[in-house]
């Protein structure tokens, strides 16, 4: 019967944004306030259909029970909804997906746009529909690049395996990190090696937000990487915008000492005690100053420039959104070019060119050109590599080249600067016309918890050596400030080729595909998985047991106080269990007893437990 | 904060139920979008208006909505049963997603109890469910409304109904003369006598609040479903509802009673509707038929009490007619028409019989056209050799001469017939015309017309105003009846009444299964489950002790049953769970007639949005499950049991099993429980 559930490899069917402000009277056509719609290839008919109705029949039951929709299921599909003021997003997911993990997706889904772009509406009023359209895909993209169908159940970080590889350099890669802290205008930051976490400062839900930028340029770059001749990009630096929530941010600037307590009590996003807890403040707090008092006050006084003094002015908090002209819409990593080889003078000159073509050519050209004249500089890193531990010569001179290139970049940045200016003034126009077009037309369902909450500007800041990364969340100052900016990159880059050369050299994983049996363990505090489900395409295998692992996690969800299941049907038996941290599932593979169905103490099922416990001991995992 | 309604797909209510506080939160929406001074209007109005665009928007969906929920736990749940959508919405939390589709299943398989075929056409059934006179159709809706609250009471309170299974009382020699007094005194002079106006007692039990005492099929009867056992003994608890708290005396009142003799057992419900005092003036039908006349003194009193009441049924004695699946040699027939005479003997136990109606065989031959009028259409439809059914179609001819017969012994005289004819005539004329062979895609219609006909015949004969029909049980008889049986039990009622509240209990399993704490034993084949009483009220003390722990476990059975049916849902028919301070188990097995064990099979996979595990709405275990096996193992008759237990976390697992073993073998064992 198993053979009903046909074996779907897309589990997301559908994920839309609907913008409800562009249909307001009878005559606008649906497709007007279709944002986003994936699968891109749907009929225009169908994404009307599916976009007017959803969005539709979701406001009325709102209304109804003035609380927003929250999922919608259909017969052969569950959406996970989402609505704020007049956006509408919904993301439609196969049923054997849990419904609590379409829910934490979209949520995910959403995060990520707003740390990378800002807020939605603003996003929307600067850039274009098809510019932005790229984003979505991308983050999509990224949310079905799991290594398992397990990837829609949990939510996890992908960590390299620190059974393979020697404890010391994960603790080197920690002490760079915090040597990178040293500078005030650094926050926290992670390491990264081929898509996997190595370290990190950062709570798994921002990481996995870093994570998506750093996962697109390497497959970018190895993907020109095959193209090119030239072997490597080392070394290349680069920053973009990203927009922190107020909760991440107080997060990240509060004392060390009091992160545990912070992060008790206050967890994250997705938790669901913390939206309610979200909606209270909002709503409890009418006027904005004491909203945003209450972050600036914990911030140490040097960083209340970046405190959202919304009072200020909307636009001033957005400003490095607004930076980006309506052109060249993506808040798109803003290379800095560091000065190894090349002159300072003709690098000035190039810069400026460069940035002229940038606006003319759109992100994609520029970040080509970038490469290539990263490649240019790239032998003299190579030079640099062998002195990892750091030759004192070689660290001075690169210094010193790096500082002329700051000194070019800062002249650059004030014609930048000067263009943002104008750019401001343009979005404000436009925003007020928003404003007006608002009031004309008040949306009828406002909720409390469903504003956007302020978003912070930062920057990320990333280092490349070959495979690794080093990614910062540094105050967006740090990159017009030369002397930090270099301090940063010195006081890394040799640790960082050290650590990228050892990384390299640890043999891979051995892969844990013993055909004995099947488990997945799943931490939701850091959000890691271990597991030796095989991967997408040995489906048939694996298939019951996500299914299984499925089925048991919604019960988890739903009753707090189940710590441990066994369920079984003819060909497979599982075995659950799940601490206030943990969720562990494990499954004998092979044939079981016939003796089963009545209750029996010969039934195989019934020793799971205990074959879990051995099995797992090896993996690392310990369930006594 | 509950509500069902039913819509039709022109987002009329053809339906409605709300509890008080969802009517209340769906005035005040209401009132905020309503100009001032501007006159609520009706709340079935109301209703219509904002849920409009919800259905309006499900029937213009090719892929159905089946439920939504909101971020403060608001659930709605919607399907589509032919022409009728049903709503189900929860906003309090009590009610999960499966609860609320269970309901809405539970409330079809009512509504087809009820009207039986009637239900194949929309159009009448919509005229069925909405009458015109708004008095009527008040009347239906209460009657209606109060089978909800009743179901839903009992889903929550009676294990019975948590399962949906019939519970038995366990006393084999009352059992066994109870039986043997229903067949040989009851339903043999009942159906020897000429006051019986034709009609014919088939079935005849003994209900002690939800329990069976005893059940008397008489030899030319089919049998009876559990699924309409269990949708009887609603509609006989909405007539007659227990009163848990009263009639359940604490145990010093029945100690310091004892000797007095049994006039404390004859306490009269206080209001038709104490459970819910606050809603009684909404729903007056529940309990609100008057008795039939009682000598006790005491229950004149609550009659009185009950004279206040707006609205009852018109005559105490008048049967309601109800339609339940039947099998005869030739096949099953659903929907039969029945009546069904509820004689309460004493509060708390109830007689009913259930008879056959003189013009039932009507009732067969509609049905018999209707499937090939239905059969017709798919053939046309869909063209040959695409389902099995338009593989086949019917022979016409044969159809043909059997419907021209079936139309001349109607007779013409009513309008009713006239029009079945006229519309025959006209299909006849399209379908056989001379030279070519009509039976094209342009008889579609036609079909629609003749099913539509034929069951507006099935409802003329069977659904009419049953007050100027004269078949019935005459009255004289059924106080006979009343009469003789509780004769019979005059010195065993108050023994029946506490045991119907003790039929088993965990005592006596507590020396043999150490540490078991509560276990559900269900036999899937009969509809019959055993399990000890877990009875939580004011008064008294279950094994379980009072109070907050009681209830506690309570809920955990109840959370137990939900998951483990979502885990049979999805194929796994064996589940333990390690639950707080206690370790569950949930075991599904078949085992062949003389009790060998049988291998299991695959169990099916469902789809979310179907119908609910169980046997009332839907015979899940018969229908699916056994249907399945018996293909797997043909020409042996397959039982289907279940058992869940709890047991405390701190017995080793070994332990566990071992008398999960033991009560799946020794419960059913005959020597045990003779009647199980």
């Amino acid at each position: 019967m198993a053979g009903l559930m046909s074996l779907d490899t897309r589990r997301c069917n559908y994920f839309f944004l609907y913008d409800g402000s562009k249909v307001r009277g009878e005559g606008d056509p649906t497709r007007e306030g279709i944002c986003y719609f994936y699968p891109e290839e749907t009929p225009l008919d169908k994404q009307d259909l599916l976009c007017g109705q959803l969005a539709g029949v979701a406001r009325c039951v709102s209304e109804l029970s003035s609380s927003p929709v929250r999922t919608l299921k259909l017969r052969r599909c569950k959406f996970a909804v989402r609505m704020m003021a007049d956006f509408f997003w919904a993301l439609g997911c196969s049923m054997d997906v849990p419904t609590v993990s379409v829910c934490e997706l979209l949520d995910h889904l959403i995060d990520l746009f707003c740390f990378y772009n800002g807020s939605v509406r603003q996003s929307y009023q600067l850039n274009s529909k098809e510019s932005l359209a790229a984003q979505w895909a991308q983050y999509l993209s990224h949310m079905q690049s799991g290594p398992s169908e397990l990837c829609y159940i949990f939510r996890c970080l992908r960590t390299i395996d620190s059974t393979n590889v020697d404890p010391l350099l994960l603790l080197k890669a920690a002490l760079i990190l915090q040597a990178c802290q040293r500078c005030p205008l650094v926050l926290v930051g992670c390491i990264l090696f081929r898509g996997r976490v190595v370290s990190t400062q950062m709570s798994p839900q921002l990481t996995m937000k870093v994570m998506v930028h750093e996962s697109e340029i390497y497959t970018k770059t190895q993907k020109s990487n095959e193209a090119s001749t030239s072997s490597s990009l080392g070394g290349a630096v680069s920053s973009t915008a990203v927009f922190l929530t107020t909760s991440e941010l107080q997060y990240l600037q509060s004392a060390p000492v009091n992160k545990d307590l912070g992060s008790q009590s206050t967890p994250h996003k997705d938790d669901p005690p913390k939206k309610t807890r979200l909606s209270r403040t909002l709503s409890d707090t009418p006027s904005t100053e004491s909203e945003t008092s209450c972050p600036a006050s914990l911030q140490p006084p040097q960083k209340l420039r970046f405190s959202p003094h919304v009072s200020e002015s909307d636009d001033s908090l957005f400003s490095p959104a607004s930076s980006q002209s309506a052109d060249s819409p993506n808040p798109s990593p803003q290379p800095l070019r560091r000065l190894l080889s090349n002159g300072r003078n003709s690098n000035q000159t190039e810069e400026e060119v460069h940035e002229e073509e940038s606006y003319r050519a759109g992100f994609q050209n520029k970040e080509d050109e970038d490469r290539q004249m990263d490649s240019q500089g790239d032998g003299s890193v190579f030079e640099e590599t062998p002195c990892v531990n750091g030759g004192a010569g070689d660290g001075d001179a690169a210094r010193g080249t790096a500082f002329d290139y700051r000194g070019a970049d800062s002249g650059n940045e004030h014609s930048r600067d000067d263009r943002k200016a104008a750019g401001d003034s343009g979005v404000c126009c436009r925003k007020a016309k928003g404003h007006r077009a608002g009031t004309r037309h008040p949306p009828p369902l406002t909720f409390d918890s469903l504003e956007e909450s302020p978003l912070i500007p930062m920057t990320l800041y990333m280092h490349r050596v070959n495979g690794l990364v080093l990614a910062l969340l540094v105050e967006p100052r740090l990159t017009s400030d030369s002397a930090s900016m270099e301090e940063v990159y010195h006081s890394s880059l040799a640790s960082l080729n050290g650590l990228e050369a050892h990384l390299r050299a640890a043999p891979p994983g051995a892969p844990g595909a013993s055909g004995q049996y099947v488990f997945a363990h799943y931490d939701s505090i850091q959000s890691t998985l271990k597991t030796n489900v095989s991967g997408r395409s040995g489906g048939a295998t694996d298939h019951p047991f996500v299914r299984a692992t499925s089925l048991l996690h919604s019960h988890f969800c739903d009753t707090e106080t189940l710590q441990e299941a066994i369920i079984r049907n003819v060909s497979a038996a599982m075995y659950g269990t799940r601490s206030v941290a943990q969720e562990t599932y494990f499954q004998q593979q092979g044939s079981l007893s016939r003796n089963w169905g009545i209750p029996s103490q010969q039934d195989s099922a019934f020793s799971l437990p205990s074959k879990a416990r051995h099995r797992l001991l090896k993996h690392g995992v310990n369930l006594l | 904060m509950k509500c069902l309604l039913i819509a039709s797909e022109s987002a009329e209510i053809l339906f409605h139920w709300t509890d008080p506080e969802y009517q209340r939160n769906i005035q005040e929406r209401y009132g905020t979008a309503q100009e001032e001074g501007e006159e609520l209007p009706a709340f079935e109005d109301v209703l219509s208006t904002l849920f409009a665009p919800i259905i309006i928007s499900s029937s213009t969906m090719e892929d159905s909505y089946t439920s939504f929920t909101t971020d403060d736990n608001h659930i709605y749940v919607l399907h589509q049963f032919d022409e009728c959508l049903y709503i189900a919405v929860n906003g309090d939390g009590e009610e999960k997603e499966d609860d609320l589709r269970r309901k809405m299943h539970v409330m079809k398989k009512m509504v087809e109890v009820m009207f039986g075929m009637v239900t194949l056409s929309g159009n009448l059934l919509r005229k069925e469910l909405r009458p015109q006179d708004t008095e009527q159709r008040t009347r239906l809706w209460k009657y209606l409304q109060g089978l909800i609250e009743t179901y839903s009471h009992l889903r929550d309170n009676d294990q019975s109904f948590l399962v949906e299974a019939v519970e038995r009382l366990i006393h084999p020699t009352l059992c066994e003369q109870c039986i043997e007094f229903l067949e040989r005194r009851l339903v043999q002079q009942l159906n020897s006598s000429v006051e019986r106006a034709g009609e014919e007692v088939l079935h005849a039990f003994i209900l002690v609040h939800t329990k069976l005492l005893a059940f008397y099929s008489s030899r030319n009867a089919s049998i009876l479903t559990p699924s309409d056992l269990l949708a009887i003994i609603i509609m006989a608890q909405n007539l007659y509802p227990s009163n848990v708290d009263l009639d359940d005396p604490s145990p010093e009142e029945v100690e310091s009673t004892s000797g007095s003799g049994p006039e404390s057992f004859y306490t009269p419900e206080p209001s038709p509707s104490s459970r819910d005092s606050s809603s009684s003036a909404e729903q007056p039908a529940r309990g609100g038929t008057p008795m039939f006349e009682f000598v006790d003194p005491d229950i004149q009193m609550a009659e009185d009490s009950l004279h206040t009441l707006e609205v009852g049924p018109p005559d105490p004695s008048t049967p309601r007619r109800i339609f339940l699946e039947v099998s005869h040699k030739d096949g099953l027939y659903p929907m039969m028409p029945h009546s069904m005479y509820c004689l309460p003997l004493w509060p708390g136990i109830t007689l009913v019989m259930l008879t056959k109606i003189p013009t039932s065989a009507v009732a067969v031959s509609v049905y018999k056209y209707l499937e090939d009028f239905d059969k017709l259409e798919k053939h046309l439809r869909e063209g040959p050799g695409s389902s099995a059914a338009a593989r086949s179609p019917p022979n016409m001819h044969d159809v043909r001469s059997k419907m021209d017969k079936f139309i001349k012994a109607l007779g013409p005289s009513e309008l009713q017939f006239a029009q079945l004819q006229s519309v025959w005539t006209e299909f006849k004329k399209r379908a056989f015309a001379r030279g070519k062979s009509g039976f094209t895609r342009d008889l579609i219609p036609w079909c629609k017309k003749m099913k539509t006909q034929l069951c507006g015949i099935y409802r003329h004969c069977f659904l009419s105003d049953l007050a100027d029909v004269p078949q019935r049980l005459s009255l004289s008889l059924q106080e006979r009846a009343q009469a003789m049986v509780q004769e019979k039990l005059i010195d065993w009622k108050d023994f029946l009444l506490v045991k119907s509240k003790r039929n088993i209990t965990m005592v006596s399993y507590l020396e043999d299964f150490p540490g078991l704490i509560h276990f559900i034993c269900v036999d899937r084949s009969g509809g019959q489950m055993i399990a000890p009483s877990l009875s939580i009220t004011e008064h008294t003390t279950s094994e379980l002790g009072k109070g907050p722990v009681a209830h506690y476990i309570k809920n955990k059975v109840w959370g137990l049953v939900r998951t483990t049916r979502h885990c049979l849902q999805k194929g796994y028919s064996t589940v333990t769970l390690r639950d707080g301070d206690f370790y569950f188990c949930y075991f599904l097995w078949f085992e062949n007639e003389t009790g060998y064990r049988l291998d299991s099979v695959d169990i099916p996979v469902l789809a979310d949005d179907s119908p609910p595990i169980g046997m009332l709405a839907y015979d899940y275990y018969n229908r699916r499950l056994l249907r399945y096996y018996s293909k797997k193992h043909k020409g042996e008759t397959v039982k289907c049991y279940e058992l869940l237990t709890v047991h405390l976390g701190v017995i080793p697992t070994e332990i566990i099993l071992q008398h999960c073993r033991q009560l799946a073998t020794k419960l059913w064992e005959p020597s045990r429980n003779p009647l199980l």
